[in-house]
């Protein structure tokens, strides 16, 4: 067990290089509100509720972040070009140990004028930043030594290691890949789902290396701007020691399909019988301002400073593990 | 019909007619899509291990299952007995349905038998057996110094477990019933 001392250190250098990273490259540091009457519309998550009750009794539903990305976005729409947050996001129903918990620490950043290339460079010079100052700083040793990162785009690994082509496979081909492969799946299952039971089972237990696995396809990536083939979304994500470390898009900024996705979404929200948070309306009036291309991304710190320091839970990068927070309830 | 989101440890869920018990699971989302429920289950008649992983939206069926300590009395060809030592009520399992157990079994020792609608379906071993060392060459000078710091070994009930080289003919251990692995030397 790394001392409360240690961890403290070692999350000090990663975020104060990090800061001094994205300052050096003309980026502005925001803050952005925890507290929000939109607090997220993914069908996936569940955010904390709450209501905001003013003096006069008048009440307001709120609930606390699940990410910065709406509040960011406006201030792209507002005008500025290069900013990040370090932010506590907030995701209930998350497990409390192990590589989970419902309060955890994003690095969220945007570029205008810039794409997920782009991107993908400056996380990885990023990265390798810090990796050389937890080395100086790290005297218990275990800091992922040299690790050189590489980029595959998704159609690789699953012709690799599935072996199906995803530039032309359907959804019968993904079903019948997971036949073959003897993945059990579920009659109403989507594109999408096919998609994800194949690279959980198939694709994942294959990145040891740091990986920068891009160009999802489309049923995974509907908010990014399309690849020139037209055949894949311009999303990426990081795998370090086996963990999803970040997500990032090279952004959609049409309004409209944004529109489209949130109405889906609110509706997959109540079939899951989820909350239904109102739209941002203020967020769609703002977005048709980001410039293309703009990219953004949000990286998870807590499983950064695992990766680097090779820890397997997230107990062990933080000061107040949540499983010691709730013992009892 | 239940949902994958109430998957616990020790959930048994019917997959095909076949049971099979939830070792570890995890709460698994992408960045767009469905969320999935990423399981470890071991299969109760065979004791294979799969990972299999379903989608929150899918509905499952969990079977209610007792587990009944009993002690092991006897095989007898095809049919392993055990006996409730309180109502010494006695149940037979079939060899297929406890495949995985049929090694550490030992004459008199705990188990837990599972019971399925009222019938004895399998068994669940304890974590740790204890058992007493049958055979084993005595340490030879020097295979700790090369390196070779295990050694065969055979307990007293025909298994066959590797050992450090400090264990001898006699001594009391304990084995782990999920890996097969020694795991301690029991101090009597």
């Amino acid at each position: 067990m790394p001392s409360i001392q240690h961890i403290s250190r070692e999350r000090e250098a990663i975020n104060d290089t990090i800061r001094a990273f994205l300052k050096g490259r003309g980026y502005v540091e925001v803050e952005t509100p925890l507290l929000v009457s939109s607090p997220g519309m993914e069908p996936n998550l569940s955010p904390f509720e709450t209501t905001v009750v003013e003096p006069d009794g008048t009440r307001h539903q709120a609930g606390l972040i699940t990410s910065p990305e709406y509040s960011m976005k406006k201030l792209l729409g507002l005008g500025m070009e290069r900013i990040f947050t370090i932010t506590k996001v907030f995701r209930n129903e998350e497990e409390l140990g192990g590589t989970h918990s419902p309060e955890f620490t994003m690095l969220e950043w945007y570029q205008q004028g810039a794409d997920y290339r782009a991107c993908m460079d400056e996380t990885q010079e990023m990265i390798q930043q810090v990796q050389t100052v937890l080395r100086g700083e790290s005297a218990e040793g275990g800091v992922v030594q040299g690790d050189p990162m590489v980029r595959v785009p998704v159609r690789d690994l699953f012709l690799t290691h599935v072996g199906i082509n995803l530039d032309t496979a359907d959804t019968a081909a993904l079903r019948e890949a997971c036949i073959r492969n003897g993945i059990h799946t579920s009659e109403d299952d989507s594109e999408s789902d096919l998609f994800y039971r194949l690279f959980l089972a198939k694709i994942e237990p294959q990145l040891h290396a740091s990986t920068f696995v891009y160009d999802y396809p489309m049923c995974q990536a509907a908010l990014s701007r399309l690849t020139s083939d037209g055949k894949y979304g311009e999303r990426f994500e990081l795998y370090m020691d086996g963990l999803e470390i970040c997500n990032g898009f090279t952004e959609l900024t049409d309004a409209k399909e944004q529109r489209r996705r949130f109405e889906e979404e609110a509706r997959d929200r109540a079939r899951l019988g989820k909350k239904v948070y109102p739209i941002d309306e203020e967020f769609l009036a703002l977005l048709p301002s980001v410039r293309t291309p703009t990219f953004g991304n949000a990286l998870g710190i807590d499983r950064l400073h695992m990766a680097l320091t090779a820890r397997k839970a997230i107990k062990d990068v933080v000061l107040f593990p949540s499983r010691s927070l709730f013992k009892d309830s | 019909m239940a949902s994958p989101n109430d998957i616990k440890k020790g959930t048994v869920i019917n997959i095909s007619n076949e049971l099979w018990s939830v070792i570890d699971f995890q709460r698994v989302a992408p960045g767009k899509g469905s969320s999935f429920v990423r399981t470890r289950l071991r299969n109760m008649k065979s004791g294979k291990v799969q990972e299999i992983n379903f989608k929150s939206a899918e509905s499952l069926t969990f079977e209610d299952v007792q587990y009944k300590k009993m002690q092991y009395l006897y095989n007898d060809g095809n049919l392993y007995t055990f006996m409730d030592n309180v109502t010494y009520d006695q149940v037979a399992i079939a060899t297929g349905d406890i495949e995985d157990a049929i090694a550490y079994l030992k004459e008199g020792i705990d188990v837990n038998v599972v019971m399925h609608a009222g019938q004895a379906i399998s068994v669940s071993l304890p974590q740790k057996i204890q058992y007493t060392v049958a055979y084993t060459e005595p340490a030879v000078k020097g295979d700790t110094a090369s390196g070779n710091v295990y050694k065969d070994a055979e307990m007293d009930n025909g298994l066959k477990v590797r050992v450090p080289m400090f264990i001898n003919h006699g001594d009391v251990i304990l084995v782990n019933t999920e890996t097969g692995a020694y795991s301690e030397r029991v101090n009597e």
